[in-house]
């Protein structure tokens, strides 16, 4: 598994006063960090509060990329400020995301296809999240056609299968650990799968080992990228060691150094 | 693996009747990848669909059979891109050309001769291509009638002229030869030849583009037993289309579900030899070469082994006693595993101590030194007993033996079994020329 | 049909290493060679930038070699006992484009020479020829750890390849190379992990990784050559899809292997349905090299002329492009 490094988010205190003071200090010190950590992609999303959120996207683009290396993930509900982030990504980033809805997913798999923008799919539509794995898989199908029938391929295609809090939606646990396993027969090659890590710890207890236990069962099921904490050491650490148990990646003694050093 | 959702889904009518017991094709899609239906549920699959659907469930790459008896060989049927991750699994055919215009009678004598004993296994090479080179059926006809009457091996035959093909054929059909080759150019009666007469065909288009056309129409004209050649002629480019074709070929595109091949065209044997590698790493399952020397087919046929080799499963040597330079009866004695890796190194090493020695190579099933004791397999008693039915009493006029260092605790119970005293070899292989000159040497 | 090309899309490269050094960079070379920077599996032209050609090589020992093939003595026969002319020979006349040097003299089981007469003969190899150098030690840990430093300070400013550094003894080469700015081989014994965990270790001795070549160690063909061919693709796939610690060019003693063989050394008497012998062997050189280039080798150190000729050839052809 790969991770998408959660930190240049709108909702943090220190990124949302960097958006209303134009000061990217706080926003290129995250994105050093994090890809010093081992992160694979960076992910960037306005937060909610930003009242403009295209020229806000397009900021922090810019200063992001004036100091890292690594993609970037696009992390709006807002497609005009995801469109302009892509005007501008110097890499192929990718869009964070679409529901299996129309048609939303339209004007996605366009600019995915135009840019040569990977994509995560959301296991939901205007129905919301479905309960048991079945749906969930059956959502990513539709994504998975949808993507298809844009020439968007299915390397390019993140199914997220939807993760939430495990202290409420514990009964959604397995479902989504399910609905990574079989999205993965759905195409040959399969579409890669995304999770939203944090999300099954939110509200509880202890959330750093429940998101490294659950980021190594996912993978055991073939998650395949994660948007994360890079700044988690015994995250990073956990699943640099659930990658080689995985024969993901060659082992060595030095197998955490190399999984963090890997960009 | 069977068709995936999204495979089944792409030919559906996508019209969501439900005539199928389900609310929409995709979720019938779905259904049949899973097996949870079956495709005659739904009426309204087209012919054309339901046969892609059909074939799509064989496996990526058609085996296809090239001669008859004995020499019977069989190529694609492959599945992987890298030999790590599994295995490949039908040797590359190497077929030896030989002109109309040539002695055939003399070239064929020589091909027959092409087989060769290493590691106490048997090679031979495995196919005449008898090259219509004269431009005159009658004369290849009578090129392919003798090649037929000198050799068993697979034949290849080729000409682009139909009617020398289907001269050549009255002689050669029963053999099950490859005929070489349908080009847009003539692909509609070689079809039908190579259907009449059941062998398999070889189509040559191109480039890779013009070629996937020519397989198209050589399936829909109803021949299936197809080997590709993709036509270029220079050595880069064909690695390439053989990459494509196989890399495709495993993602299902039915178009190159067959063996690929190639031609050298190098005139030098040994740039030949090289060319020839480079193909043969690169998934050509059958080669069409020129040089019938001994001194490029051995290591050739030797790469050949050791790239099908399955990787879980090591070469093993036979097992017995080996003798590394003038032996004689006061010649020091090595005992290692018949795992042909550990076997060739430490023979290296005790060439490389420059002693006369004999090596006695353990019947471990192939494994490593280590593993074979692990797995009591390389144990006191089973190299006692060796020992014994070796005869290596009446080899030597001593009675010592040097194990290696790793199994020193065998040591005990290898002297009680056995009577001979056991000399605790060095850890590492490498060690063997130092050790052997401190305890052998004048 | 309409056919899609596949064509993959990783996500790092290769790195680029530089050998040899010309007056203006600090050296006497009058050619350096470049190798690695792949961005693509080998040859695959049409799905990523292969800015590099594989390099060839020829042995030279610095004393004549004990036990070489008598094919050997029409080619270098009269210069076995002089080495600077030995390399000449080489480059000059069979158009090695490199020299590797390995200095067996200074095995105890051989001459047992002193670290003086080891830079003697890197100077006599320098001052014949004007293509990079490999300098590889005799292969005993102790010796070649009294004899490094001083052939590291002599060939200060050339930025030699300098081999071998092993997981049981990596430190002395590490630390010599470093400080003379060489670049270094990094030896495995056909052991993939160890291969990577080497590279990381000589990393922490602040040596720049990007400048070391990873030798996995191959077999001749027909010995077991399939384990360093695996290695080999592992490592390069692995490196493509951002594995750095194996994103190293790779290099093989392919003659050193070959010609260890029975295969290629035997009479034809011996084995009549073999063929002749120097042909043989010859053969033997470049089906093994072939294979490995196949899998990814940059530098390929031959011992016969001829091999060294046809190698060539096969990767010019292997560089031209490919596209679609
Ligand atoms: S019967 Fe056929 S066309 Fe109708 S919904 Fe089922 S799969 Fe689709």
């Amino acid at each position: 598994m790969l991770v998408i490094g959660e930190r240049i988010n709108g909702m943090f205190k220190d990124i949302a006063n960097a958006i209303k003071t134009g000061d990217p200090t706080a926003v290129q010190e995250w994105a050093k960090r994090q890809e010093d950590n081992g992160a694979a992609w960076l992910d960037i999303n306005c937060g909610p509060a930003s009242d403009d959120p295209v020229s806000h996207m397009k900021w922090l683009v810019e200063v992001t990329q004036e100091v890292a290396k690594a993609p970037l993930a696009l992390d709006s509900t807002n497609y005009d400020a995801i469109e302009a982030g892509l005007e501008i990504c110097k890499q192929p980033p990718l869009i964070n995301s679409v529901p299996a809805e129309w048609p939303k997913m339209e004007r996605v798999f366009e600019m995915a296809a135009k840019y040569e923008a990977g994509v995560v799919g959301l296991a939901m539509n205007e129905q919301g999240i479905p309960k048991d794995a079945e749906s969930r898989v059956a959502l990513a199908m539709e994504l998975c056609a949808a993507a298809d029938s844009y020439g968007v391929p299915m390397e390019d295609l993140y199914i997220d299968p939807l993760v939430l809090p495990c202290n409420v939606g514990q009964d959604h646990g397995p479902e989504a650990l399910e609905t990574i396993r079989q999205v993965k027969t759905l195409a040959d090659p399969p579409p890669r799968t995304t999770v939203g890590l944090s999300n099954i710890s939110q509200g509880t207890k202890n959330r750093e080992l429940i998101n490294r236990t659950f980021a190594v069962m996912g993978i055991a099921m073939g998650l395949d990228t994660a948007v994360a904490d890079a700044d988690d050491d015994e995250l990073m650490e956990a699943i640099a060691c659930a990658r080689i148990i995985m024969n993901l990646d060659i082992y060595c003694d030095s197998f955490v150094e190399v999984y963090k050093d890997r960009w | 693996m069977g068709l995936t959702g999204l495979q089944i889904f792409k030919l559906l009518p996508k019209t969501n009747c439900g005539e199928c017991d389900l609310p929409t094709c995709m979720a019938f899609a779905m259904a049949l990848a899973q097996g949870k239906t079956s495709l005659d549920m739904c009426p309204y699959v087209s012919d054309e669909a339901k046969e892609q659907l059909e074939s799509a469930a064989a496996p990526p790459i058609k085996k296809v059979t090239v001669g008859t008896g004995e020499f019977t060989r069989a190529i694609g049927d492959e599945t992987e891109i890298f030999r790590h991750d599994k295995r490949f699994f039908n040797e590359t055919i190497l077929a030896i050309e030989v002109k109309d215009t040539d002695d055939v009678d003399a070239k064929c004598e020589n091909f027959n001769d092409l087989k060769f004993e290493r590691i106490g296994m048997e090679f031979v090479v495995d196919a005449v291509a008898v090259v219509n080179d004269s431009g005159d059926a009658d004369k290849f006809k009578s090129a392919v009638e003798t090649a037929v009457n000198k050799t068993e091996r697979c034949l290849v035959l080729m000409s682009e002229d139909v009617d020398a093909m289907a001269k050549a054929l009255e002689v050669a059909a029963d053999r099950k030869p490859l005929i070489y080759a349908a080009t847009n150019d003539n692909y509609e009666k070689m079809v039908e030849l190579a259907k009449e007469k059941g062998c398999p065909l070889a189509v040559r288009g191109n480039g890779l583009m013009d070629t996937a056309e020519l397989v198209d129409k050589v399936v829909a004209a109803g021949h299936k037993d197809l080997v590709i050649d993709p036509g270029s002629r220079e050595m880069s480019q064909t690695l390439a289309d053989l990459s494509q074709i196989r890399r495709a070929a495993l993602r299902r595109v039915r178009t190159f579900g067959y063996p690929s091949m190639a031609v050298t065209t190098k005139e030098d044997p040994m740039e030949e030899n090289s060319e020839a590698t480079v193909y043969m790493s690169n998934y050509a399952q059958l080669i069409v070469m020129k040089t019938d020397e001994k001194a490029a087919l051995v290591p050739l046929v030797s790469w050949r082994l050791n790239l099908y080799t399955d990787p879980q499963k090591p070469i093993a040597v036979e097992p017995g006693l080996y003798e590394v330079g003038e032996v004689n009866p006061d010649s020091p004695v090595y005992v290692t595993t018949n795992f042909s890796l550990t076997y060739f190194i430490v023979e290296g090493e005790v060439e490389g101590s420059k002693i006369p020695s004999y090596i006695i190579s353990v019947d471990t099933d192939g494994i490593s030194v280590l593993t074979a004791w692990a797995d009591n397999k390389f144990s006191g008693d089973i190299i006692a007993k060796y020992i014994k039915d070796l005869g290596l009493e009446e080899k030597v006029n001593h009675k010592k033996i040097v194990i290696p260092g790793g199994v020193a605790v065998i040591s005990g119970k290898l002297e009680d079994e056995s009577g001979w005293e056991v000399i605790v070899g060095p850890r590492e292989a490498s060690g063997i020329p130092k050790f052997a000159r401190e305890k052998f040497g004048k | 049909m309409a056919f899609n090309i596949v064509k993959e899309k990783y996500r790092n490269k290769i790195s680029q290493v530089t050998i040899g050094a010309t007056k203006e960079e600090g050296g006497t070379r009058t050619s350096t060679v470049t190798i690695g920077g792949e961005e693509a599996l080998p040859y695959l032209h049409f799905e990523g930038n292969i800015p590099n050609r594989p390099v060839t090589a020829l042995e030279v020992w610095d004393i004549a070699p004990p036990g070489w093939n008598e094919c050997f003595n029409q080619y270098y026969g009269d210069v076995y006992n002089d080495v600077g002319e030995w390399a000449r020979k080489c480059v000059e006349e069979y158009g090695a484009e490199m020299i590797c040097l390995r200095l067996k003299g200074a095995d105890p089981d051989e001459d047992n020479r002193s670290a003086d007469e080891c830079e003697a003969a890197l100077k006599k190899v320098l001052d014949s020829v004007g293509v990079p150098i490999i300098v590889l030690g005799c292969g005993k840990f102790e010796k070649d750890n009294e004899i490094f430093m001083k052939v590291a300070e002599s060939g200060a400013g050339e930025n030699l390849l300098m081999g071998v550094a092993e997981q049981e003894n990596y430190k002395t080469l590490t630390a010599a190379a470093l400080g003379y700015k060489h670049a270094i081989i990094a030896q495995s014994p056909i052991d993939i992990n160890i291969a990577k965990q080497l590279n990381i270790m000589i990393g922490e001795m602040n040596f720049d990784t990007d400048r070391i070549v990873m030798d996995p160690t191959i077999a001749a063909v027909g010995y077991g050559i399939e384990y360093g061919y695996s290695i080999m693709q592992r490592a390069r796939f692995g490196a493509l899809g951002g594995d750095k610690a194996m994103a190293k060019p790779m290099i093989g003693n392919i003659g050193w292997e070959v010609w260890k063989t029975k295969e290629a050394n035997a009479p034809v008497s011996d084995f009549p349905e073999w063929g002749e012998q120097e042909p043989r062997g010859i053969n033997w050189e470049i089906v093994t090299a072939t294979s490995l280039l196949c899998a990814g080798l940059n530098i390929a150190v031959l011992r016969h002329p001829s091999s060294l000729a046809v190698v060539k050839k096969t990767i010019d052809d292997l560089m031209k492009p490919n596209s679609y």
